[in-house]
């Protein structure tokens, strides 16, 4: 018996590409390191020290799961750091473990009225 | 005195706060170490051990793993002191460091085999240089102390009568007779030399006599098998307020050792010498 094609024999390879723009800071507003995420407080400061100068600052925490939080500056002119913080850790709290490292994207909106006597 | 620093293990395998924990981890395996203390422009900046690699992603920093609460001695320490760090801490090494830098490392393991020379397997009590280490750290910490130095009477005689085996057990028993008077708060008893005792107390220094006379009365009227007679002579060196502490501490033991010479000389059971060189 003969194939009258012999079998292609060898090894491909399909490549596909996906391009995106790699985003500056990669970690947006906040980013939360659990006690045992692969990551410790001083490989993320010195990544944010790097990629971010001064945009950011590395706060050591003592909390069951976490064990640090980045903060980007700006965002403490809106709300105060001891606000703040306490409310990010609540709702990261519910979805993390102490392996995780969770990436968290703000808005803040501050509303203001005043009353102008006419 | 014996110090940690004649024990260290001076060629240290140390890792960089900037190496992952993988790699710490294939070090310890490597060299078979449990602990890589953590070096940081030539000062000692923490150490990671087994157990903080067992709880930590490989992928970590060492200076995000590493214990930075370290427990460290000088060189000078005294096996004892070293010792009672390690109980004290529960740690299995001890890191040698003086002024930032790192010097050595001592493992528990090292420490108790060193601190089993010092100890006489016979009587079950520390032998002479535990004597020097403790009188040493007393008058450091200025505390008033008195050492009794017992001395067997004629005991040769005993080695020689009755044979080395007896003569053991006679300094066994002794040993035991001594032990049953000690205040582990107040007396460091240890065995001298040969059929040679003495104790090292911080009761008040009129009460030492009192108490090396009943050590002495407690020898003489043992129960001793065979009608064996066995008496024992002390000399009491002891002094108040504490003596100062760069005061030759051998020159101090030495006084306890003629005192216990100039009992059996005077036929007495207890001489005491006061000490108070200024």
């Amino acid at each position: 018996m003969s194939f009258s094609r012999p079998f292609e024999i060898g090894r491909k390879a399909e490549v596909s590409i996906r391009l995106s723009e790699f985003e500056i800071p990669p970690i947006q507003d906040v980013l939360v390191v659990g006690k045992k995420a692969p990551i410790g407080p001083e490989a993320v400061k010195r990544m944010v020290d790097a990629l971010s100068p001064e945009q950011y600052v590395v706060i050591r925490l003592e909390h069951d799961v976490f064990e640090a939080a980045v903060l980007k500056k700006s965002l403490l002119k809106f709300i105060p750091q001891d606000k703040l913080l306490p409310i990010i850790l609540k709702e990261c709290s519910a979805i993390a473990t102490e392996d995780s490292v969770i990436k968290a994207q703000l808005n803040i909106v501050v509303q203001v009225n005043k009353v102008v006597d006419l | 005195m014996t110090t940690v620093e004649n024990i260290m293990n001076r060629r240290i395998i140390t890792a960089s706060p900037f190496d992952s924990v993988r790699k710490a981890a294939e070090m310890m395996n490597e060299f078979k170490v449990g602990c890589l203390p953590v070096i940081e422009s030539g000062q000692l900046a923490g150490i990671i051990t087994s157990r903080d690699i067992r709880c930590s992603h490989p992928n970590r920093l060492v200076i995000d793993a590493m214990s930075k609460d370290l427990i460290t001695v000088t060189p000078s320490c005294s096996i004892w002191d070293a010792a009672e760090i390690v109980e004290r801490y529960k740690i299995e090494r001890l890191v040698v460091a003086e002024d930032g830098k790192l010097l050595g490392i001592v493992t528990k393991l090292e420490l108790y085999h060193e601190l089993g020379k010092h100890f006489d397997t016979l009587t079950g009590l520390n032998r002479a240089e535990y004597l020097y280490y403790i009188t040493g750290k007393l008058i450091r910490n200025n505390i008033a102390l008195s050492i009794v130095f017992i001395d067997l009477d004629g005991f040769g005689e005993v080695d020689k009568k009755y044979g080395h085996i007896i003569g053991d057990e006679v300094l066994y028993r002794v040993a035991n007779i001594i032990k049953a008077h000690v205040d582990e708060k107040l007396d460091y008893p240890c065995r001298y030399a040969g059929d040679e005792f003495a104790v090292v107390t911080v009761r008040p220094a009129s009460t030492v006599e009192e108490y090396a006379l009943k050590i002495v009365n407690a020898i003489a009227s043992y129960n001793w098998d065979g009608g064996m007679k066995i008496t024992a002579s002390a000399g009491v060196v002891n002094c108040q307020p504490a003596i100062k502490s760069d005061c030759d501490i051998r020159e101090f033991v030495n006084i306890a050792s003629l005192a216990s010479t100039k009992a059996k000389k005077k036929g007495v059971p207890v001489f005491t010498v006061f000490y108070n060189k200024e």
